[in-house]
Formats: structure tokens, sequence, C-alpha cells
């Protein structure tokens, strides 16, 4: 029954847009645009009940909804039976219809937009939406009815059961679907020829928060990878992370080339180019992990037919927005002012050393494809094919971000740079003084440098700004410096913790201590306790240093009754220097294997992804 | 310096830019490039030694022997051939003997690789389609529901 309501809204919102494209190609009852408008808000309420709908049914565990049935298991805790709502297939992808829904909603109450660009956008957006709907419809219904009487379901994924499942995919899904506004008004900007400074301002703050929540996104699931999957790091150039950077990548060039063009109105052929790439890409990234082609943490089941209706998608958006483009290419009103280095130049190379990243990581990720449908043979393309060529590729850009903040549109010259080079001269000196005292291999000293150069370079900026004062319209000023300090304090979180890892394996009895990292680890005892839906094996560590306790950690599994699964539950011992993260393996006469690693700032990864995001979320409410 | 000069300088920078992250690329796919193989395939080609490589098959039934401490030593067989390996380290929570296993490691011989990693059935979520296609191939994989 609850099934039925569900789908029945879904068909709702389905006609209502079906109308609102309609009543723009052939009016024929006279509507107004914004009683047009006005209808389209209902397609959103239609689609929200809908997707409320499914969760009602993962609450009460209506097993007669076969999704429901396949994901979900009655003695699940609570929030996993909302979140287990999107934690499958179908739903997400119920979910990603909906949240492409709301951003219209949200869109169409946005005031000084010319009503017609409103009116077009809305319209591309109904017709994006009606694409995805029957991609949902025919091949991913998340509604349909089990026709086997069952008393209970398969379950959720163990893996999936954590907390984190109820915010990392909707914040992600905010900045993937988020592109489809974006596309959207780009193409609605050139078809009606309304590119102007409302376009540039209108896209810029929609473009930021998309992207502000397409870091978060994958922030939340770095973190989640993290203490989850027991690896011991936060990111494996697995497939779907290589997916999601892309359209992360090609949305930061997008919301540089916004700034460059701020008032200017230069660059236009290239952001609306960006524009269609951010939300191809999305799609494109969406394809290669629900098709099955690749496959990786996030696998959902796979289907081929499915992977071929979004390849459709792909290829028919992504070809009806490039053909838009050619047609009615925008021409730019000005000329752009390019120097040898001043910020609209250096605006462009880190544009180009964004997209020359983007394509590295595209080529890395489908390559084995390509290998694998050309030669038949099977390879992989791990880690170390990424780190030694997008990180490099990356260098000059990092470099270029520390200063070009404050560089100046108009000619070469950068202000107060008789500070900015006493504060390079005397890093770098410090820093060999400091690499001539320690180990510090080239990388190490590379990240560090760059790191606290970004740091040092975005504060003397703040310092020179006149009038400085605590209040919010300050920082939101400052918000591209605070961003860029974020990125600094995040490259030397990622130095360290990837380059001064340290991993050990023992086999310990219970009660028996080891020395690590500077400090005694004690095994203090194994515990077994029975949850509702799992049971829970837990060793407990004591850290001491110097006969202090000061930490206490339990690592160990859970073992899932339904799914008759394992997972490992890392044990992690957060510090602002330091992480010690053990992990507990099998027990072989009477002793236990565990594993144990000392991860150097980890913490500053987390504080940089998060101070980037609340300077893009600043920025969007920046006049 | 003339606006003209400038722009040239960016274009030509650009371009260095595109050429060394061209050479990067071709560089280090050589390099970091894994191949996949099951037993059979490894007999049939000619894999050079000390290569790092994958493997997907079955852990031979009544092959695993500890060897000391966290070393552990298995056969790897698709049923026609096999392959001894070699591993120090941890062994993932679900790795049990006629299991479908996926190790990667140096190749020392064609009858003998020294693996650096292990992934066992609790990986089943995270484990490359084309190593699951070649255990599905030799019937070593089932979805368990």
């Amino acid at each position: 029954m609850v099934s039925i309501i569900g789908f029945l809204f879904l068909c709702l919102s389905i006609i209502t847009n079906l109308f609102v494209v309609f009543a723009n190609i052939i009016n024929f009852f006279k509507l107004s645009f914004n009683k047009i408008i006005f209808i389209s808000r209902f397609a959103t309420i239609f689609i929200l009940l809908s997707f409320l709908t499914l969760i009602f049914a993962y609450i009460i565990s209506d097993f007669s909804n076969y999704n429901v049935f396949q994901n979900s298991h009655s003695s699940k805790p609570i929030l996993y039976k909302i979140s287990g709502a999107w934690g499958n297939h179908e739903g997400s992808m119920l979910m990603w219809i909906t949240i492409m829904s709301i951003y219209s909603f949200i869109f169409s109450f946005v005031k000084k937009i010319d009503e017609s660009l409103k009116f077009k956008t809305i319209f591309f957006q109904s017709i994006l939406f009606i694409l995805f709907s029957f991609y949902l419809v025919f091949v991913s219904n998340p509604f349909l009815a089990n026709n086997v009487n069952v008393s209970d379901g398969l379950g959720l994924n163990p893996v999936l059961q954590d907390p984190a499942l109820a915010i990392h995919p909707p914040a992600l899904y905010l900045g993937y679907v988020g592109y489809s506004l974006i596309f959207s008004f780009a193409i609605a900007g050139i078809v009606e020829k309304k590119i102007n400074n409302e376009w540039f301002r209108v896209l810029k703050n929609w473009s930021l928060f998309c992207w502000s929540m397409l870091t978060l996104g994958i922030g939340l699931g770095c973190y989640w990878a993290y203490y989850e999957l027991g690896w011991g790091g936060w990111w494996f150039w697995d497939p779907v992370e290589n997916v999601s950077l892309m359209p992360w990548i090609a949305g930061l060039a997008l919301v540089h080339s916004l700034f460059i063009s701020k008032g200017e109105q230069v660059l236009t052929k290239w952001i609306v180019f960006l524009s269609i790439l951010c939300f191809s890409l999305s799609i494109f990234g969406t394809f290669l992990v629900r098709s099955g082609i690749l496959t990786s943490v996030h696998s959902f089941a796979s289907d081929p037919s499915r992977g071929l209706f979004i390849l459709l998608i792909f290829f028919l958006i992504t070809g009806f927005g490039l053909t838009i483009f050619l047609l009615k290419m925008p021409e730019d009103k000005k000329s752009i002012k390019l120097l040898l280095l001043n910020k609209t130049s250096s605006l462009i190379i880190n544009n180009i050393i964004m997209i020359i990243a983007c394509l590295t990581i595209l080529l890395g990720t489908i390559y084995p494809i390509i290998i694998e449908v050309l030669t038949d043979t099977r390879i992989s393309v791990g880690g170390p094919y990424f780190n030694s060529t997008v990180l490099p590729i990356m260098l000059p850009g990092f470099l270029l971000m520390s200063i070009a903040p404050s560089l100046s549109w108009q000619t070469n010259k950068l202000k107060n740079y008789k500070y900015y080079s006493l504060v390079l001269i005397s890093l770098s000196v410090l820093i060999v003084f400091i690499s001539i005292f320690t180990y510090l291999n080239p990388w190490l000293f590379i990240g560090l440098f760059l790191g606290s150069w970004i740091i040092l370079a975005s504060l003397i900026a703040i310092i020179f700004i006149e009038k400085k004062s605590f209040k919010l319209k300050f920082l939101k000023n400052i918000n591209a410096y605070i961003a860029h300090i974020g990125v600094g304090i995040l490259i030397i979180g990622i130095t360290f913790s990837s380059l001064l890892k340290e991993e050990n394996d023992f086999s310990l009895n219970v009660g028996e201590e080891i020395s690590f990292a500077n400090s005694i680890i004690l095994f203090e005892e194994i515990t077994v306790e029975s949850k509702n839906n799992f049971q829970k094996l837990r060793g407990k560590f004591i850290i001491k240093k110097n006969d202090i306790n000061f930490a206490q950690i339990e690592a160990g599994k859970n073992y899932y009754h339904v799914s008759k699964t394992i997972t490992t539950e890392a044990g992690i011992y957060h510090d602002w220097f330091k992480d010690i993260y053990i992990l507990l393996g099998g027990q072989e006469n009477e002793k236990w294997s565990i594993k144990i690693y000392n991860n150097p700032l980890v913490s500053l990864i987390w504080i940089g992804i998060f101070i980037m995001v609340i300077s893009g979320l600043l920025g969007v409410t920046k006049k | 310096m003339t606006l003209r000069f400038q722009r040239l300088l960016l274009i030509l920078l650009s371009l260095l830019f595109l050429l060394s992250a061209i050479l990067l690329i071709l560089f280090n796919s050589k390099k970091n490039i894994v191949f996949f193989y099951t037993p059979s395939e490894l007999l049939e080609n000619n894999v050079e030694l000390n290569k790092t490589i994958r493997i997907g098959a079955f852990v031979q039934k009544g092959s695993f022997k500890k060897i000391a401490d966290r070393t552990y030593e298995f056969n790897l067989s698709d049923k026609k051939n096999f392959i001894k390996v070699m591993y120090t380290g941890f062994l993932p929570d679900l790795f049990r003997e006629e299991q479908g296993a996926v190790i990667e490691g140096i190749l020392i011989s064609k009858k003998l690789i020294k693996a650096s990693t292990v992934y066992a059935k609790h990986d089943e979520n995270y484990m490359p389609n084309s190593i699951k296609k070649s255990l599905e191939l030799n019937e070593y994989w089932q979805r368990k529901y």
C-alpha cells in the first residue's frame, strides 16, 4: 500500500514536470510564466512526498516493498532504517531526483533574476528531472512490490550501518545534483541571451554552494573510509573517489573562473563550457559506479541495463548541452586583461592546471576499461599512478595560489612584495634548517614548504587589508584567503599523514604491553557484547606515556547475523598531532594479531576541509 | 615587456605544463600498471619475474601453513594450475581455505609469488571487476545474500 502511494506521488511529480515542459513549448492554456513556475513547485512537493513515503516504508519495515525487503531488516536501529532508504541504488536515485527538484524549487524563489531566464532554467531542470525519473521508473524503481510473503528483510550492508550514511550521501548529492541547476542555468543564459552581471552573480553563488557541498560530501566520505574500512588511510584512489574528484576539480575551476569574470563579463564561453562539464562529469561518475563497470566499496547491485540507460542520459545531456553551446556561443563583451603575472593570468593558469589534472584522473580511471575492451587484458591502475602524476601536475598551481589573490588585476605588480619575499626567504631558510637536522624526504620538504607558504602568504594578505574587524562581513570579504589557508593546512596534513605514517604488526596476549611511537600500549582485555542486530568483539587498549594512562582505545569487529559478515571497527585515538589507529585481527594460540598505525597530523586534513567548506559557504552569502 | 610578449610567455608556460603532464602520464602508466592473471594465465603468458602482479583464484584445500609469526604460505589454485604464495602480515577476517582470494605481490619464479597484499572475501564489495570476473569464471565467486 505504502509503495503504491509512493509510486503515485512519483508519477504525479513526473506528470507535473511534463506539464511544465509542454506548457513552455506549446502554451495552449496561455499561462503566464509565474503560473507555470507556481505549478512546477508542486512537482517538488510531490517528489518530496514520494521520497518521504519510501523513508516511511523503511521505518515501518514494510517488506511488501521489494526495495525495503532487499535492504532492510526489522532489527535495525531506527537511524539506519531512515538512512537505509538511500543506502541502496534505487533509493539513492530517488534521492537524486528529489534533490534535483528541490534545487529548482529553491531557485524558483530567487529574486532579481530576469523572468524569462528563471523560467527557461526551470524548464531545462524539468527536462533533466524527466530523464532521470524515467530512469528511475524503468530500470530502478524503488517502489516495486515484493511478490513473496516474507517475515523479514535481507538487511543493510553492515559497512553502511554507520551514522555517516545519514549525511555523507545527501551532502555529496547536494553537490553532484546541484550541478544540474548550474547546467540548466548556463544553458538558459545562452538560449535567452541573458548573460549579464546578474547571470554571473547567480551562477557564482550556486556553483560555490554546490562546490562547498561536494567538498563536504567528499570530506565526510574520506573520514568514513578512514575509520570504517580499517585500511589505515583515508584516500585510496578508488574509482569512486576519482569520479567524485573530477567534478570537484571542474567545479573548482568554475568557481575561480567566475571570480575573474565578476563584473567584467569575460571568459563567458569557458564558464558555460565548465558548467556543462561539471554536470556531465557528475553523470559520467554515476554511470561508472552504477553500471558495475568499475566496482568499488560503493558497489550497488549492478545491472548492465542501468549502465546503458545512464550512458544514454549522459550522451543526451552532454550532447544537447554542447550543441546548444556551439550554436549559441556567447560572445564576451570585453576582452580580458591578460598580463604575465596578474590576477587574470594566474587564474587562467590555475584553470589550465585543474583541467589537466582532471583529465589525468579521468585517463587513469577509465584506462583499465579501455584496455580490457581492446585487448582483453585485465589491469589495475593503482594509487602510485595518481600520486606520481596528479600531485606533480598540481604543484605549480599550489605555488601560484599562495600569492594569486593578492595580485593586481591591472599590472604585473604584487602589493607589499617586500614582505612576501622576506617571509618566503625566512621560511625557506627555516625549512632547509629543519631538513638538515631531521630526516626530510623531498616530498615532505615540498609539502611542508608549500603548505606553510600558502598559509603565511594568505595571512600576510589578510594583515595588509585595511579596515579589519571581526564582523561576519569582513570574514566574507576575505573568504578566498581563508579557503586558501584551509588548503595549506590540508596539504601539510596530507603530506605528514601519508609520508610519516608508521605501521606495525604485533602478536599479543591479553595483558601484554608493547612500545610504539614513543608510548606504551597495553592490551588490557577482550570483551564480547551482543547488540540488537550484531555481536560486538572489542579489544581494550590503554595508551601510556610516562606511566600515566592518557587514552583508551577500543578496536574490534562486529559480526552481523543477518548478512553473516564481519566488519572491522578500527579503534582510533585522536589527538591534534597524531592519530593512533588500532586494528584487531584474528586469534591464534591465545595470541591476537594486532595492527597499529601512527598517523601524524591527520586532524589537519579534517580541519583543512572544514575551513574550505565554511569559507565556500561564506562566499555564497557574499554580495 | 610588451603585452604580446607577455601573452606569448603565458602560452609557452601552459604548453610546458601540458607537456610535462603528458610525460608524467606516459612515464608513470608504464611503471604503475598492475596486470592481473589467474594461475593458468600466468603459466601461459611469459610474465617477467620481479614484477608486481595480481593473482586471483581460490585458496587450495590443505595448503595453508603457518611458517612463523604472521608469516604464511598457501597455494592459490584455479582447478587446473596453482601457484605458491608467501605472505607476511595481516590476513583478512574472512581468509579461508577454499575461498576466493586475490593477492598482489612480486613474482619470484613461475611457481612462487611473494605477496604484499591479500584481499579475501571480506572485501567482496571492494574488488575490481576484473578480479571478480575471473573468480566467477572459475566458479569461485558466490554472491551471498
